[in-house]
């Protein structure tokens, strides 16, 4: 962890600091995290950032949160990245220094009910943490509009839409092994769809498996559903894994768990199609990587979704298996139709690009900061 | 493809329309009846831990939404020669019929869906004001120079209860600091700490310390059956509705002649710059003195009052009379 010196003899800059409740790699907040510390540094002002927890890959990232009152500072400005509930909360809301909410949605309560009480009850807390937090900010920031109604709705004064930065070159280089074998199975034929999500109920995997179970039965038994990400919900992952057994499956589902940015790459590069029917999503990082592979995308139109997608995806209106079999079949056999996704994709990923996202939210941090 | 006047959102509508009508002409052939995409959703459902416990409204009302639409399409799949022929003349003969007959059940279902979905909505804005208003419990205050075994008001409670019959309860009793004093005293105490952790670190291996909830424990208490109870760091940052509802508890817990000590901070404590969190924190904030005799008088107690030399605490003691007005 290095900060660059001040330039030249001048007063020393003032300090915009990040708090994270865990800074993991390979994670939207995480990614968002580190990303938008370079974009602070290079605005000129001193920024690091303080972690609850941290995984290894990134423990020279960050400094623990409660060493902050040692590099604390007049004039320091706060930004809190909000995505669960932590004691980074309860902290930042004893101190008196300027705060801004970067928020980046909690998935509800209700979705983890009946499966993961632990889950339910930290989602629980979150949504609390947030109104404890949301009329102190001197600026919330949220990543689409509906996150921001959210930031509105529970007592933020002042808000502003500041997109997830983003590093999509980090997928420049597929694994050539995982590729090897991804382009083995296409080989055989059959088409190849994609999901990327942590294997939880609201990200609904169960649906994407009942929609090629459809697309089975209705244009033949050849299509291939790939699930990656890890798998917190022990109790979901085994449901899901039982269901695809039960529906006859097993060879057409693969359930990779986590994988390395060059595996997810190539995961991408072999999809035909990159289909999401989560239920609830606040912004959708992985349509915007499967935009930049050329992958055509197919999402049920929740949440912030629509507003990430622009009209760079085939957004459905409900998740019925045959109306989601018949919308992927469309999508592989008209030619016009995928290049019309995969241009608009191309454009979309352009005005979501890292320099303009960067330039946004340094933009709405000066507005508190000063320049 | 796009037509010369078309936009991309016009375009995409037109290709969802024609996805809708596949979807239409698909089902209508029997290539995939309605009933086996609401099987499959049973099927997944087997492996929930929502649908075996009379599941989350959401779900249901997904199960519902399912079921409200009666396909009146009969499949004529058949594994007998000819089978499938005979099967579709007789689709064709009685569909007026049953389309006459599905018309009806699925539009009384679907107003059963729709009064559903309002109830739901209902329920949802009910939970969201209720979650707006929601009070959080007011936490466990204590200050290290007057919860401390030394500490100027244990003799006093020692000697307050050292004539009572019956078992004391100290909450929150912390590691047990005031128990040790009480029993070293000859008083039979058990303590109640409701926060995680501590009666684990208790360095008094012998005492009765119990990790719950106060509430909780007053609740599972039969009535009548303690000789005396004293609260520390408990009364300082509740609610009005908190305190009521504590010395609810406790007075259904005490005989007559029974003994209440309750040991608060100040209203100085509260107030000075090294003040605990709490006092910012708290949705209260603690009484004065005079208050307590006050609403210890009112249950039928009899209140002396013994202020801490810094002025920072006090202690209340009370003895209940012999009638004690019932909870309210």
């Amino acid at each position: 962890m290095t900060e660059p010196a001040a330039p030249g003899p001048g007063p020393r800059p003032r300090a915009v600091h990040q708090f994270v409740p865990a800074l993991i790699p390979r994670d939207a907040t995480g990614s968002h995290t580190l990303l938008l510390r370079e974009a602070l540094r290079a605005a000129g002002w001193r920024s690091e950032i303080f972690a609850e927890a941290t995984h290894d890959e990134l423990l020279d990232e960050s400094i623990p949160v409660e060493d902050y009152d040692q590099h604390a500072a007049p004039g320091d400005v706060l930004v809190y990245q909000f995505s669960t509930s932590s004691v980074v909360a309860e902290v930042l809301a004893a101190r008196s220094e300027p705060l801004i909410l970067d928020y980046h949605n909690v998935t509800g309560p209700e979705h983890y009910e009946g499966w993961e009480p632990a889950t339910a009850r930290r989602a629980a807390a979150a949504q609390q943490q947030l109104r404890l937090l949301a009329p102190r900010a001197v600026l919330g920031l949220a990543d689409s509009a509906f996150n921001e109604r959210d930031l509105v709705a529970a007592g933020c004064r002042r808000t502003a839409v500041v997109p997830v930065l983003v590093d999509l070159d980090r997928l420049a280089d597929p694994d050539p092994r995982v590729a090897r074998r991804l382009a083995a199975r296409k080989a055989e034929g059959g088409s190849d769809w994609l999901f990327v999500g942590r294997l939880v109920p609201s990200k609904a995997q169960h649906q994407l498996v009942k929609a090629l179970w459809a697309h089975h039965r209705l244009y033949g038994p050849t299509a291939r559903l790939h699930l990656v990400g890890s798998a917190p919900s022990g109790r979901y992952l085994a449901a899901l894994r039982s269901f695809v057994v039960d529906l006859g499956l097993e060879a057409a589902v693969r359930i990779t768990g986590e994988v390395s940015d060059a595996a997810l790459a190539a995961y991408y590069a072999a999809a035909d199609v990159y289909v999401s029917l989560s239920v609830h999503e606040g912004f959708g990082v992985p349509l915007l990587e499967a935009m930049r592979s050329g992958v055509p995308v197919v999402a049920l139109a929740t949440g912030g979704l629509p507003s990430t997608a622009g009209t760079a995806a085939l957004l459905l209106a409900d998740d019925e298996p045959s109306r989601v079999a018949a919308a992927v079949e469309r999508v592989l056999t008209d030619q016009s139709l995928r290049e019309h996704l995969v241009a608009a994709g191309r454009e979309r990923i352009s005005a979501l690009s890292l320099e303009e996202s960067g330039r946004i939210a340094v933009a709405a941090v000066a507005s508190v900061v000063g320049p | 493809m796009t037509t010369g006047s078309e936009d991309d959102a016009a375009y995409l509508e037109r290709v969802l329309a024609e996805i809708d009508d596949e979807v239409r002409q698909r089902r209508a052939a029997g290539d995939l009846p309605v009933r086996l995409e609401r099987e499959l959703d049973e099927l997944f459902l087997e492996y929930s831990p929502v649908a075996g416990r009379g599941g989350g409204l959401a779900e249901q009302l997904r199960m519902v939404d399912a079921a409200a639409f009666i396909d009146p399409v009969v499949p004529v799949e058949s594994t007998k020669s000819g089978g499938a022929a005979v099967k579709k003349t007789l689709r064709s003969l009685s569909m007026w019929y049953v389309g006459y007959v599905t018309g009806q059940v699925s539009q009384f279902a679907s107003a059963v869906s729709k009064t559903l979905h309002l109830l739901d909505e209902q329920v949802r804005a009910l939970s969201a004001q209720l979650d707006s208003q929601h009070v959080v419990p007011a936490e466990i205050v204590e200050l290290p120079a007057v919860h401390a075994p030394d500490a100027w008001w244990v003799k006093e409670v020692v000697t307050a209860f050292g004539t009572v019959e019956g078992r004391v309860l100290h909450a929150a009793a912390g590691s047990g600091w005031l128990v040790g004093a009480l029993v070293d005293g000859g008083v039979d105490a058990y303590g109640v700490e409701p926060r995680p952790g501590l009666v684990g670190e208790a360095e008094f291996g012998s005492l009765d310390l119990r990790e719950e909830g106060i509430l909780a424990h007053l609740r599972a208490v039969e009535p009548a059956a303690l000789g005396g109870v004293v609260l520390s760091g408990v009364v300082d940052g509740m609610s009005h509705g908190e305190r009521e509802q504590l010395l609810d508890l406790v007075v259904e817990a005490l005989p007559p002649g029974g003994v209440l000590a309750v040991h608060s901070l100040s209203g100085a404590a509260w107030e000075a710059p090294d003040a605990p969190p709490e006092a910012d924190l708290s949705t209260g904030h603690p009484l004065r003195p005079a208050t307590w005799v006050h609403l210890l008088g009112r249950m039928g107690g009899t209140a002396r009052v013994a202020e801490g030399p810094t002025g920072l605490d006090y202690l209340v003691v009370a003895t209940l009379g012999d009638s004690v007005p019932p909870p309210r």
